[in-house]
């Protein structure tokens, strides 16, 4: 997989207290309704029983897939992906058919189900914070967070300093960093303590999921151009068989009245 | 049967389209509800069932219900088996209406609605959604096209309809390559979500396997529509034509399974066939009263030539088939799941069951559509072959 | 009978006066134009302006971004060490704070009953002539004593007290008591400081014993613990609860509530027994250590488990591995440890077993005390001599509490109980004694026989709802507080933004009081600015150069107490740490660490527990709309098979009943939680609906607990209390 270079997250559930406050962080931030938080907090929370107990928690948010579902779902080209990482969605196309929230793996896309026509409804989503990173700052969830769970960098330094943890405590750790390939790779990369299902990540291939879609959506027009080819064939070729034989009936009947006319 | 209710003097309206009125009426009002108070005021809609029953419903079944049109068009002008004619024009009706019902349900369910045409202007050749929005809009046209000498012919304007027909050929083979392509596309839709729906139905041939599923949807259509009008219209049944065109079910129905069932085994999905739970449940009742019992029923010739048994047959496989497109849109979806435990006021609950408002609407699309078919039945001549003015018996 | 009343219902404007006041120069000046003076605002008013954060008493240093006048985001200032760049939820969520619909912005005066809820707004100036004309009375007829003060520790405490003082009145609470008493004087008596600093950065084992830092969140000391951890830092959390500290250790131990001392001596036990401590420390730095061994000999790990419920193999190996450890080992002394009446025993033994091992200088420093006297200060005419004894016991009572600390829920009781005198008023800045102290029935009844009550705050809290006068401050964002000493830096607190309405500086608001009742002389300062300016003089800065800064650098060095050269001094009668305490001895107690057998329930009964919770500051936050929206909701937590056998499941409503109070709450069954216990989100159940996020919800636990006081540190025991439950 070639090196992508671009922006990216570590998110370290061993590290995750869950005190939210890049929830607030970001809310305020980004001047967001608080009733719709661009991060949520996942994860199976607590297991086992008394005493013997584990937690986990993750914080989500967008993960900026390097291939794009929504990007790729998106009739009207709404999203775009910036050469340095984050994908951005541009509300003034925006149809509403909410396809994007069908297609991201990980649910990360909601809508505006409480506003009409002229409040506007649209989707929203994290956008890792231009206005931040493109002035040398950190986005706001990781500026806050307090125990460094989330940390933002280059992708490829931080895939290294992600491997470079788990080798450094290889008991604490599940020998995987979530994002590196799945989805083809995304840019919130993931350690963990527990399995990543019980954080709530979906287990995912290298591939891209979009690809097989895009796959057969490439065969659309050729396929058109041939089937409509056969079907003219065949409109032609019944069509002559048919003429052909009214012709034939044509020809028979004719002589048929021919001799008829001669009996007379 | 037919109970008149006089509103005045002059103004007769049976009860059937008085009640079909109020149901658009209804729906009409909450619409505009929708249009004020945003999609989530009238439906159970949220962050976590993005789509649901308008999808599974107006979009998926609306536009499989329409697929009787470009079939009886292939059948009839292409294929030049003429002695359909009298199956066409309403078929293309049905077509015609189904479609602009389901216009009308996407203008509800957008969030933008007014912004429905900038799948014109904006295109990202990656989204399946764009080829169906597409050759919706366009078959639509289409659709127009081809009803149009109906329309003429009702108007008494003969020069416009004869020119129609001498230029038809062109749109149909268009007619059936956009049906085609979005038929099968509906079902592509569900391609980007592999991780999403159960692997009973995801495949990446799944544009293949609804285009074949909406050849008999489309067959059954046929025969379901023609069996009511003819009761409800005091027409005659057209038994021996149906007969001749539920001929093709066992062929399509068992090219249905065989492809289907290769595809299982390919995936190596046959184990999870018995013991998916509800899942199995839904599969196999699609499969069996979609397409093994009728393709069993319809191969034989006494129940394929009664009328009883084309209607209850046709039904059977519609039902089968549109509980295929509810589990390939909704049923057989996995959606967020309650790991995601903050922030629950963005309504990412996991319990999702359609509301009455949400349901209403789609009931009074749906009434408008049979009330046009009736109206169009009764003022144009949608019963007749063109240039003749009896029917075929 | 009213039901739901909005601030617009009962606020009722005043006809009265709308000010002949002559504010001068206290209208905090257009901070527009004074931060661009200074360059911190652009000409169209934006920028970053440094200060500092009010939401606990951490204090980060922030920086506020201000785009055209308005705060829009806090980020933490990386120029502070108790924030380092960082916010916790609370700091993020502190422009809510400010901008909270609810702020009470005008001077309010009662109209209705007390604890109706019914005020006229009033000016400035007949607010503060009210309030001093009250005060005076109380002190022409009853004598000073009979005005309570009270306040929870804030940046402009020392004017508060400077108030007090100066008006004579020997009755000072604060919520200290209520907080960390035990761990204050067992420090004091051990270590001749109330609290040592304390560094993570080379520790290889820590003992947590409650401390959530996880949940009660110090952002650079939750950091340090986060860091630690990261590196691999071993980590033993005492805890009857599944906190998310306890989530985070390398061991929980689910520990009986109240007998964390029994844990403690028997570690003690094992070091002191086996060898395992400091011998060369022992000998050069502590007092009394010969008498120790004999001391522990009972507490064996045996012994301890019985009572604890920790098995007795766990507590010798905690013990051997904590001492092989050392000097990288620390036990926390923890921070709330107002828990049990033995709380004070369980200071003195962890404060003990840190001294043994030696870990002085590696764990703990003693870090601050120098710069305080590089500040320059306000000159002040002595105080006038106080005969009256002191409502609380201190220090007749309690020998052992120091005067700015005192005991918060005794001052209550003895006013209450009008012995030895009773009190007629009180005065409370910053704080909410009708959440916070144990038992709020009792508190509410002496609201009711009080002649006169005043509240400075920004919001109409529940003690504000009381009131008869509410006095409106001005946000952290909004006001200059006195100069702030954290290491050898002196931080300033600045408006960022002009405050809203009426809004005033505490020192504002004292200096007018103080007028009013004669005490001029004792606010030599013509405002904030001049106060401040006064502090810095012997600085040599100007006050713009430390506004644009945020903080001033102190002269003098700061003594590394990881120098050997330098040789520790302990302020104690030895000189040493006080292993055996003369101090306790001449006053009667036990010199030695003892066990006092804790309190325990009754079958059906439960420990009543409580606990932090990172998105709230005790009672004070639950209004803000940010941290509301993002918090649990309040619940009772009770262990799930416990839940099951009482036929309940969550979300079912309960009773909740101890011998002072009934709450009705709603229920979480959960695995995090021992079965004998069950746990209450505190800080909710407000009674103000001047907080229309908060009020309704949950319940406050204040309603329940019972008064008992420890009678040598006067910690109040907020974990004694035992109750049964009931499903409604």
């Amino acid at each position: 997989m070639a090196d992508i270079q671009h922006k990216a997250f570590i998110f370290d559930a061993t590290r995750c207290i869950d005190c939210r406050a890049c929830m607030v962080a970001c809310s305020v931030e980004n001047k967001i309704d608080m009733d719709k938080t661009r991060i949520w907090v996942s994860g199976i929370g607590m297991k086992g029983q008394f005493p013997n107990l584990t937690r986990a928690s993750m914080v989500y948010h967008c993960m900026h897939c390097n291939e794009p579902d929504c990007l790729s779902a998106c009739p009207v080209g709404a999203y775009s992906k910036r050469i340095d990482g984050p994908v951005l969605y541009n509300p003034t196309k925006c149809i509403g058919c909410r396809y994007c929230m069908n297609a991201c793996p990980f649910g990360v896309p909601h809508f505006d189900f409480d506003k009409g026509l002229l409040q506007g409804a649209f989707i929203d989503k994290c956008t890792m914070c231009p206005q931040r990173i493109d002035i040398g700052l950190q986005p706001a969830c990781v500026a806050t967070c307090p125990t460094n769970a989330l940390v933002f960098g280059e992708r490829a330094d931080l895939v290294a300093e992600a491997h470079a943890r788990i080798q450094a405590h290889p008991d604490r750790y599940v020998n995987h960093v979530y994002g590196e390939f799945e989805n083809g790779g995304t840019s919130y990369l993931i350690l963990s303590h527990v399995p990543f299902t019980e954080l709530g990540l979906p287990p995912l291939t290298e591939r891209p999921v979009k690809e097989v879609s895009e796959e057969v959506m490439g065969f659309t027009i050729p396929f058109a151009l041939s089937w409509a080819a056969v079907l003219s064939g065949t409109a032609m070729a019944v069509h002559w068989f048919n003429k052909r034989k009214e012709a034939i009936a044509a020809e028979k009947e004719a002589k048929a009245k021919q001799l008829e006319e001669a009996d007379k | 049967m037919k109970m008149q209710i006089a509103i005045n003097k002059r103004l007769h309206i049976g009860l059937l389209p008085l009640i079909l009125l109020v149901l658009m009426g209804i729906a009409f009002v909450i619409a505009m509800v929708r249009y004020i108070y945003g999609i989530g005021a009238i439906s159970n809609l949220s962050n976590s069932y993005p789509w649901a029953f308008w999808i599974s419903f107006d979009l998926f079944t609306g536009v499989a219900i329409s697929s009787g049109g470009f079939l009886m068009a292939a059948t009839v002008y292409i294929f030049e088996l003429k002695q359909f004619k009298p199956l066409l024009r309403p078929s293309i009706l049905t077509a015609f209406l189904g479609y602009i019902m389901v216009v009308i349900a996407l203008l509800v369910d957008l969030g933008h609605p007014e912004r429905i045409w900038y799948m014109l202007i904006h295109m990202n050749g990656t989204s399946v959604l764009l080829e169906i929005g597409l050759c919706v809009m366009t078959y639509l046209t289409v659709l127009a096209i081809e009803f149009a000498p109906v329309l003429f012919e009702g108007l008494k304007w003969q020069k416009f309809a004869n020119l129609i027909h001498r230029f038809i050929m062109p749109f149909v083979i268009l007619g059936v390559v956009l049906s085609t392509l979005h038929q099968s596309s509906l079902g592509s839709l569900l391609i980007i979500q592999p991780a999403k729906l159960f692997p009973l139905w995801w495949t990446p041939i799944l544009p293949v396997l609804f285009f074949v599923s909406a050849i008999s949807i489309g067959l059954s259509m046929i025969i379901f529509e023609s069996t009511l009008s003819a009761r409800y219209f005091k027409l005659g049944l057209e038994t021996h034509l149906l007969e001749k065109l539920a001929r093709a079910y066992p062929f399509v129905l068992g090219l249905y399974l065989v492809i289907k069932f290769t595809q299982l085994t390919l995936a190596h999905s046959l184990g999870l066939l018995f013991t998916s739970g509800l899942m199995s449940v839904l599969f196999w009742t699609e499969i069996l009263v979609g397409a093994l019992i009728p393709l069993v029923l319809f191969s034989i010739r006494k129940f394929r030539q009664s009328a009883r048994g084309q209607f209850y047959g046709a039904i059977m496989v519609l039902l089968g088939m549109i509980l295929n497109r509810f589990d390939v849109s909704w049923f057989g979806v996995k959606h967020p799941d309650p790991l995601t435990y903050i922030p629950t006021f963005m309504a990412n609950n996991v319990h999702y069951f359609p509301s009455l408002p949400e349901v209403l609407v789609s009931v009074g699309i749906f009434s408008g559509g049979i009330l046009a078919f009736g109206l169009a039945v009764k003022y144009l001549p949608v019963f007749e072959t063109e240039q003749h003015h009896d029917r075929a018996s | 009978m009213p039901n739901t009343i909005t601030r617009r219902d009962f606020l009722k404007v005043s006809g009265a006066g709308i000010g002949a006041l002559v504010l001068g120069q206290f209208i905090p000046p257009q901070v527009a134009e004074a931060a661009r003076a200074s360059g911190l605002l652009d000409a169209a008013g934006s920028g970053y302006i440094p200060s500092m954060c009010e939401m606990c008493v951490w204090r980060c240093g922030l920086l506020a971004k201000v785009e055209n006048s308005r705060v829009v985001k806090l980020e933490g200032n990386p120029e502070h060490p108790h924030s380092n760049g960082k916010l916790c939820p609370r700091g993020q969520s502190g422009l809510m704070n400010t901008y909270d619909p609810d702020r009470v912005l005008t001077p309010l005066i009662r109209v209705g009953e007390r604890g109706e809820g019914l005020f006229r707004k009033a000016s400035w100036e007949e607010a503060l002539d009210m309030v001093a004309e009250n005060m005076l009375s109380i002190k022409k007829n009853y004598g000073a004593e009979a005005m309570l003060f009270s306040t929870t520790h804030c940046l402009s405490q020392a004017q508060f007290e400077n108030l007090l003082n100066a008006f004579g009145s020997p009755n000072y609470g604060t919520q200290r008591s209520l907080c960390f008493n035990a761990m204050i004087v067992g420090n004091l008596v051990t270590y001749g400081m109330q609290e040592p600093d304390r560094k993570y950065d080379d520790l290889k084992y820590i003992i947590l014993t409650g401390r959530n830092l996880m949940e009660a969140i110090s952002t650079s000391e939750t950091s340090a613990l986060s860091a630690a951890i990261d590196r691999g830092v071993k980590v033993v959390t005492l805890d009857p609860r599944f906190t998310k500290t306890a989530a985070k250790s390398s061991e929980w131990l689910p520990i009986r509530p109240g007998t964390d001392l029994a844990f403690h001596l028997a570690m003690l036990h094992v070091i002191v027994g086996e060898g395992l401590y400091n011998k060369q420390f022992v000998a050069k730095n502590t007092f009394g250590f010969e008498k120790l061994p004999a001391a522990v000999a009972q507490y064996t790990p045996d012994w301890a488990a019985g009572i604890t419920g920790i098995p007795a193999d766990t507590i010798q190996r905690i013990a051997r591995e904590f001492a092989a450890a050392a000097p990288y080992a620390m036990a926390h002394n923890g921070w709330r440890t107002s828990n049990f009446v033995n709380s004070f025993q369980t200071e003195r033994t962890i404060t003990i077993l840190n001294a043994i091992v030696g870990n002085w200088g590696v764990a703990m420093f003693n870090e601050s005390g120098e710069e305080t006297g590089s500040l320059g200060s306000v000159p002040q005419p002595p105080y006038p001599r106080v005969t009256a004894q002191r409502l609380d016991g201190v220090p007749w009572k309690y020998p052992f509490v120091p005067l700015d600390i005192g005991v918060f829920q005794e001052m209550r009781e003895a006013a209450l109980a009008g012995q030895p005198y009773a009190a007629h008023g009180w005065f409370i800045s910053r704080q909410n004694p009708a959440m916070s102290l144990p038992d709020r029935g009792r508190t509410l009844q002496l609201f009711q026989k009080l002649d006169f009550i005043a509240t400075i705050d920004i919001l109409m809290n529940d003690t504000a709802w009381f009131s008869d006068v509410v006095l409106p401050e001005a946000s952290y964002l909004e006001r200059y507080d006195p100069l702030n000493l954290v290491g050898n830096r002196a931080y300033v607190r600045q408006p960022v933004i002009a405050a809203q309405g009426e809004g005033r500086s505490t020192l504002w608001i004292y200096k007018q009081l103080g007028q009013r009742l004669g005490l001029s002389d004792y606010f030599q300062y013509a405002n904030e600015e001049d106060y401040l300016k006064q502090q810095l003089a012997p600085l040599g800065v100007s006050l713009d150069q430390v506004k644009q800064q945020g903080y001033v650098d102190l002269p003098g060095e700061t003594p590394d107490s990881s120098d050997e050269a330098i040789e520790p001094k302990w302020n104690t009668p030895s000189g040493k740490i006080e292993i055996y305490s003369t101090t306790l001895a001449n006053g009667g107690f036990a010199a030695l660490p003892v066990w006092e057998e804790p309190l325990r329930p009754k079958a059906g009964e439960f420990y009543l527990l409580t606990g932090k919770v990172a998105q709230y500051t005790q009672m004070g936050t639950q209004n803000n709309q940010y941290l509301h929206k993002y918090a649990d909701p309040p619940r009772l937590w009770m262990n799930t098979q416990t839940a099951h056998s009482l036929g309940l499941a969550t979300n079912d409503m309960v009773e909740v009943t101890s011998p002072v109070g009934m709450i009705q709450i709603q229920l979480l069954a959960t695995q995090a939680i021992r079965p004998d216990c069950v746990y209450l989100t505190p800080g909710f159940g407000h009674m103000s609906k001047g907080l229309t996020v908060a009020y309704g919800e949950g319940a406050s636990d204040s309603d329940l607990h019972q008064t008992f006081t420890d009678p040598v540190s006067g910690s109040q025991a907020l974990s004694q209390t035992f109750v049964t439950v009931k499903k409604i």
